[in-house]
């Protein structure tokens, strides 16, 4: 089996060309919203999570269930930058265990209560408690 | 540099995979692209698969198991290198869109601009967000992957309920991935996930540049790259380090692979190039293994070949060159090749669904499930939203490639004469049938529908993206071509 080209008329050359210009528009858009080189700004996961956590989980046992208690405005953010940083420990939103994080990066930490009883303050909001009452 | 000799035994676990199975065809630059581009996702693939597997049965020396699959995998493309092989006597593709120059190198500057204008903003992205852009980079796939890796022997907890959001039924295929390359570095550096979530996204350029290549013409091939190149945010959600462009990855693997072999059947009896089937199928499989979506796929890939293999009519194919008694069992053949390819990752999903995940939040609660499915109410926002999804969801600007596509097919006005293969005709009934399944899934989902299909609608569009463009110029340019036997 072979092929014969016929010559393209002007309205498939027309449409071909609308479609790469349209398309060429699109990688406008992408060079446009790329971070632009000397001015690039790592985001702040790092400085969050592992960085914020690191003198902690030299604290925390290397597996296993530890606590979690936080800021009521937006916990499930700053959640989430403990429970990556402390992984493979798994982290529970519960006060319900014997070993407690507390994690306020942006309010100070409440005042011990009857059953959370203040380890270690590591500083930047990052707090170990024991609770007594846990089994 | 510690990261060069278990990259270099990934992409060549992946290549004497895809040597072993896929016959040469076509021009040598496409075939190499083609063989380039599968290396890269079967070798991520079998890596994940090993890793994955050595937790799971406690094996710790991987730096000994890796070699030994590839050796496995050399041994057999080794001993069957010389068995007879159907010769290929299909000729090379003629370009079927004979652009004049000035708008073919137009086009191939265009492309040229746009591939650089990819990287570029890939390279720059990757640099900005060392972790990921997004939660689910960090909160679902890197951290599973840091589970994997970090816990040695309590792999299992972080598959738990106790996470929330943290979608603990999720396959493992990055997860795992990432993890095989940190367990060789000995430490969860960032510069992995990057580079995985790079190369996805590449290969799935260089794997519609070649299959079209090798199907179509290198127009054909350019023109398919480039919408996909230009879609911003298929290069963003691929630079992302979320598992999405890698399943575009695989459903595109998928659906090329079967065209690739249904075309060739056109030639030589499909029973006997069963090596592109399998393809197929373990890409199908690894599209299940990469996320929940995948699965959904695989289901459709699968009703779909059924239900083309063994339509009747099909049996009354002339343009087939096989006997017309022997293709019942020539298609019979195909589908269980391929039910046979897709079956490891099947089992393996089974087993990680039923014996370490949690139970999915999705079909928690089947009775309420059942009567979000008959509420009307439902299916008008769905529709409403699929409807500016589709305008959307690639971050354009100015003009949707959603439009684009269709307005170069109604303004060119061409004749369109050809029938599509089998190929063709499965891979559109699976992608329908795959988009039919998100839209049941948005029906049944427990949480505020808004919310849902805010967070994610855009993203299923973009699983489906790289296979509509790819199957569009499979059968664009088809009657610019008066064809004579």
């Amino acid at each position: 089996m072979h092929q014969l080209s016929k010559p393209l008329s002007p309205r498939v050359t027309i449409a071909t060309l609308i479609f790469v210009l349209g398309c060429l528009l699109s990688t406008v858009r992408i060079l446009r919203d790329a971070p632009i080189p000397g001015h690039v700004h790592t985001d702040d996961v790092a400085k969050n999570s592992d960085q914020r956590f690191a003198a902690l989980k030299a604290a925390l046992p290397s597996h296993g269930v530890v606590g979690y208690v936080g800021e009521s405005g937006n916990p499930i953010a700053d959640y989430y930058l403990a429970q990556y940083a402390l992984a493979p420990l798994v982290i529970d939103r519960s006060p319900n265990h014997p070993l407690v994080i507390g994690n306020f990066p942006a309010s100070p930490p409440p005042s011990p209560s009857d059953h959370l009883q203040l380890l270690t303050d590591f500083g930047n909001g990052v707090l170990l408690f024991a609770n007594k009452d846990a089994k | 540099m510690a990261l060069v000799l278990p990259a270099l035994l990934c992409l060549a676990s992946g290549l004497a995979l895809v040597c072993l199975a896929c016959p040469r065809r076509g021009p040598i630059a496409s075939d190499l692209t083609l063989r380039a581009s599968l290396s890269v996702g079967y070798g991520l693939g079998i890596f994940s698969l090993v890793f994955f597997l050595s937790r799971a049965f406690a094996v710790t020396n991987l730096v000994a198991v890796d070699p030994a699959v590839f050796s496995l995998l050399l041994i057999t493309f080794l001993l069957l290198r010389n068995r007879p092989r159907t010769p290929s006597t299909s000729p090379p593709p003629t370009e079927t869109l004979d652009l004049p120059r000035w708008l073919q190198r137009m086009l191939t500057a265009a492309f040229a601009v746009s591939l650089c204008a990819a990287v570029y903003s890939a390279v720059m992205r990757t640099l900005t967000h060392p972790h990921g852009d997004g939660w689910d980079a960090f909160s679902i796939w890197n951290l599973h992957a840091r589970f994997l890796f970090r816990a040695g022997p309590y792999w299992r907890d972080g598959f738990n309920a106790l996470i929330p959001w943290s979608h603990p039924d999720y396959p493992l295929l990055l997860p795992a991935a990432i993890a095989h390359f940190w367990n060789y570095l000995g430490c969860d550096d960032t510069t992995v996930p990057a580079v995985i979530g790079f190369l996805f996204t590449f290969s799935t350029v260089g794997l519609m540049f070649s299959a079209l290549s090798i199907l179509r013409g290198r127009t054909s091939a350019m023109l398919g790259s480039l919408a996909l190149l230009t879609t911003p945010f298929f290069v963003e959600l691929g630079t992302s380090q979320y598992a999405d462009v890698p399943l575009s990855f695989f459903v595109l693997a998928t659906i090329s692979l079967f065209c690739l072999h249904d075309d060739r059947g056109k030639e030589a009896s499909a029973s006997r190039q069963p090596g592109l089937l399998v393809l197929a199928g373990l890409a199908a499989g690894f599209a299940a293994w990469t996320k929940n979506e995948g699965l959904l796929f695989l289901c459709a890939i699968l009703a779909a070949r059924v239900l083309i293999l063994l339509r009747p009519e099909i049996r009354r194919d002339p343009s087939r060159a096989v006997p017309r008694e022997n293709l019942p069992r020539e298609n019979w053949i195909a589908l269980a090749t391929h039910l046979v390819a897709v079956a490891p990752a099947f089992l393996l999903i089974a087993w990680f669904k039923h014996s370490i995940a949690p139970p999915g939040d999705l079909f928690s609660d089947p009775a309420t499930a059942f009567h979000r499915l008959i509420d009307p109410t439902r299916f008008w926002a769905i529709l409403r939203w699929y409807g500016k999804g589709f305008l959307r969801f690639g971050h354009w600007l100015l003009i949707p490639g959603t439009l684009l596509l269709p307005g170069l097919y109604f303004a060119t006005g061409l004749e369109r004469t050809r029938r599509p293969q089998a190929g063709f005709r499965s891979s559109v009934l699976a992608l329908v049938l795959t988009f039919a399944g998100y839209f049941a899934i948005y029906l049944i989902t427990p949480y505020d529908i808004y919310w849902h299909l805010r967070f994610s609608l855009t993203r299923l569009f973009l699983h489906l993206w790289p296979s509509t463009i790819f199957l569009f110029f499979l059968v664009f340019p088809c009657g610019t071509a008066a064809r004579r036997r």
